[in-house]
C-alpha cells in the first residue's frame, strides 16, 4: 500500500481513509499522531495527503497509511480514487457544526460505495469546546450502519488513541490487542565541541523566553 | 447558531457506553500471532519518573510546539551507569524523547513559567540524532524544580563517569550515590513514581518489575 517513493514495509500495514466536512480536524488529528503537534491555523488540504503511522501492539508492529483526504469539496480532487483499496476508514465530524453531522451520511456512502464492509470509525471532535451543537445522545448514525462512535478531542487528546485502536483490533480480528511500549534504542553518543555548545545555549535563551501554546490545563493524560 | 440546546451538560454528553461495539462484524484481514515485547529499558534503573507535557521548539516558526503528554523517566544504565532521558506519550507509549544526559547539558527555567524549564539535546526519538530545543512542563512548580535539580546532578555525574577511566569502578559507586538522591527525589515529588517507592521497600529499583508496579495503586503512597 505504499506510495512511490515511500519505503515498503514488512509489518502488517493498512490503508486507512479518513473523511469528513472541511474543518472538522482531520488534518490536525493526524498530524498530533505524528509529531505531537496541535495545529491550531486551518489550511484546506488539497486532494489527499498520505502519512504513514506507525503503532506498537503486543502483536507487533503495524502501520496505517493514513490518507488524509480534502474535507472541502473544491479541493476534493480523485475522490473516489483515494477511497480505493481502503482497509478501514474514519469519519469525522466537528460536534460543535451541526452541519458537519448531517453531512456523515453522505460521506458514509461515498465510502461504502467503493470500500464495501471496512471497519469504519466515526469521529465527533472538538468535545473540549464549551458549547457543542451535536450532544452524544444525538449521534444515533453509527447506529443504523454498524459504525463505532468515538467522541474525541484532537486538543485535549481525549480518547485520540481509541479509534486507531478499535481498526487495529477489527484489522486482526483480536479483541484484546493493545498498544505497547516501542522499544526505546540507545541513542548514540554525540560529542559537542564548545563551538556549538555556545551556539545552542544561545539559541536556548532565546527560545526560554517564547511563550508556550496557550493551553493551562495542568492534567498530563 | 442552531439552540434549542441550552448550555453544555456533561451527564448530556456522555455517551450511553463509551466503548460499547456498536461496529459491523467484520471478517479480520491479517491473523498477528502474539509477540515478545521489549521496553529497550530493560537494562536501566529509573532514576525519576513524573507526568509532564514536552515542547519542542520549531525554530522556522520560532515557537514552541507541543511534542507529546506523558511521563518522564531518567533512565540510569545498570553497567555503563550513563543516564538517559525517555519520554513516552501517554496511551500510545510511542518515544517523544530519548537522548544521554551530558556532562556538558544545562537545563534552565522557561522565562514565562516556573512550571517549565528548558535544555539542547541530540535527540534520537525517531531512530535518527535530532538536534532539539526542548521544554517541558509540569503539573507543579515543585516537580519542576525535582526534574531540573536531577537533570543537573546527573549531569554532573556524568561528568565523573568520563574523567573516571575505569568506568565499571565509577558505575558501582555512582549507583550508590544516586540511590540516595533518588531516595531524596521521592519525597520531594508530588508524584512518588512507581518505581522509586518500591525502592523504599527494596532498596533497588527492579525496571522489569516497573510496569506492574505502575499499575498498583497502593504503590503511591
Amino acid at each position: 500500500m505504499a506510495l512511490p517513493g515511500q519505503q515498503a514495509v514488512d509489518y502488517p500495514n493498512f490503508k486507512l481513509v479518513i473523511v469528513g466536512d472541511g474543518g472538522t480536524g482531520k488534518t490536525t488529528f493526524v498530524k498530533r499522531h505524528l509529531t505531537g503537534e496541535f495545529e491550531k491555523k486551518y489550511e484546506p488540504t488539497i486532494g489527499v495527503e498520505v502519512h504513514p503511522l506507525d503503532f506498537f501492539t503486543n502483536c507487533g508492529k503495524i502501520r496505517f497509511y493514513c490518507w488524509d483526504t480534502a474535507g472541502q469539496e473544491k479541493f476534493g480532487g480523485l475522490r473516489d480514487g483515494y477511497y480505493i483499496h481502503g482497509q478501514c476508514a474514519i469519519i469525522m465530524f466537528d460536534v460543535t457544526a451541526r452541519l458537519t453531522y448531517k453531512n456523515v451520511p453522505t460521506w458514509h456512502r461515498d465510502l461504502c460505495r467503493v470500500c464495501e464492509n471496512i471497519p469504519i470509525v466515526l469521529c465527533g471532535n472538538k468535545v473540549d469546546v464549551k458549547n457543542r451543537q451535536v450532544k452524544a445522545k444525538q449521534v444515533t448514525f453509527h447506529r443504523k450502519k454498524n459504525l463505532q462512535y468515538y467522541e474525541i478531542s484532537a486538543k485535549s487528546n481525549y480518547n485520540f488513541e481509541k479509534p486507531f485502536l478499535y481498526l487495529a483490533r477489527k484489522l486482526a480480528g483480536d479483541a484484546n490487542l493493545h498498544f505497547v511500549e516501542s522499544p526505546a534504542l540507545a541513542p548514540p553518543e554525540v560529542q559537542i565541541d564548545m563551538a556549538a555548545q555556545q551556539q545552542h545555549e544561545q539559541e536556548l535563551a532565546a527560545a526560554a523566553s517564547q511563550p508556550l501554546p496557550d493551553d493551562d490545563d495542568d492534567t498530563f493524560e | 447558531m442552531a439552540s434549542n440546546e441550552p448550555d453544555h451538560r456533561e451527564e448530556d454528553d456522555a455517551p450511553a457506553a463509551e466503548d460499547e461495539d456498536t461496529g459491523a462484524q467484520i471478517a479480520p484481514i491479517v491473523q498477528l500471532e502474539e509477540v515478545a515485547v521489549s521496553t529497550g529499558e530493560e537494562d536501566e534503573d529509573p532514576i525519576l519518573d513524573m507526568k509532564a507535557k514536552l515542547y519542542r521548539f520549531d525554530k522556522d516558526g520560532n515557537q514552541w510546539k507541543e511534542r507529546g503528554a506523558g511521563t518522564v523517566k531518567f533512565l540510569k544504565h545498570k553497567e555503563t551507569a550513563k543516564v538517559r532521558l525517555l519520554m513516552r506519550q501517554s496511551k500510545t507509549l510511542k518515544i517523544c524523547a530519548n537522548h544521554l544526559v551530558l556532562p556538558n547539558m544545562t537545563v534552565q527555567e522557561h522565562a514565562g513559567s516556573e512550571k517549565s524549564c528548558v535544555w539542547h539535546a541530540t535527540d534520537f526519538a525517531d531512530g535518527e540524532l535530532k538536534k532539539e530545543l526542548f521544554c517541558i512542563r509540569f503539573g507543579s512548580i515543585e516537580n519542576c524544580r525535582t526534574f531540573m535539580e536531577t537533570f543537573q546532578e546527573v549531569a554532573e555525574s556524568q561528568t565523573n563517569n568520563v574523567e573516571n577511566q575505569d568506568a565499571t569502578a565509577t558505575a558501582g559507586l555512582l549507583e550508590n550515590l544516586s540511590v540516595e538522591e533518588e531516595e531524596n527525589k521521592v519525597k520531594k515529588g508530588e508524584e512518588a513514581p512507581a518505581a522509586a517507592s518500591e525502592e523504599k521497600e527494596t532498596k533497588s529499583v527492579a525496571p522489569k518489575d516497573e510496569k506492574d508496579t505502575e499499575t498498583e495503586p497502593e504503590k503511591k503512597d
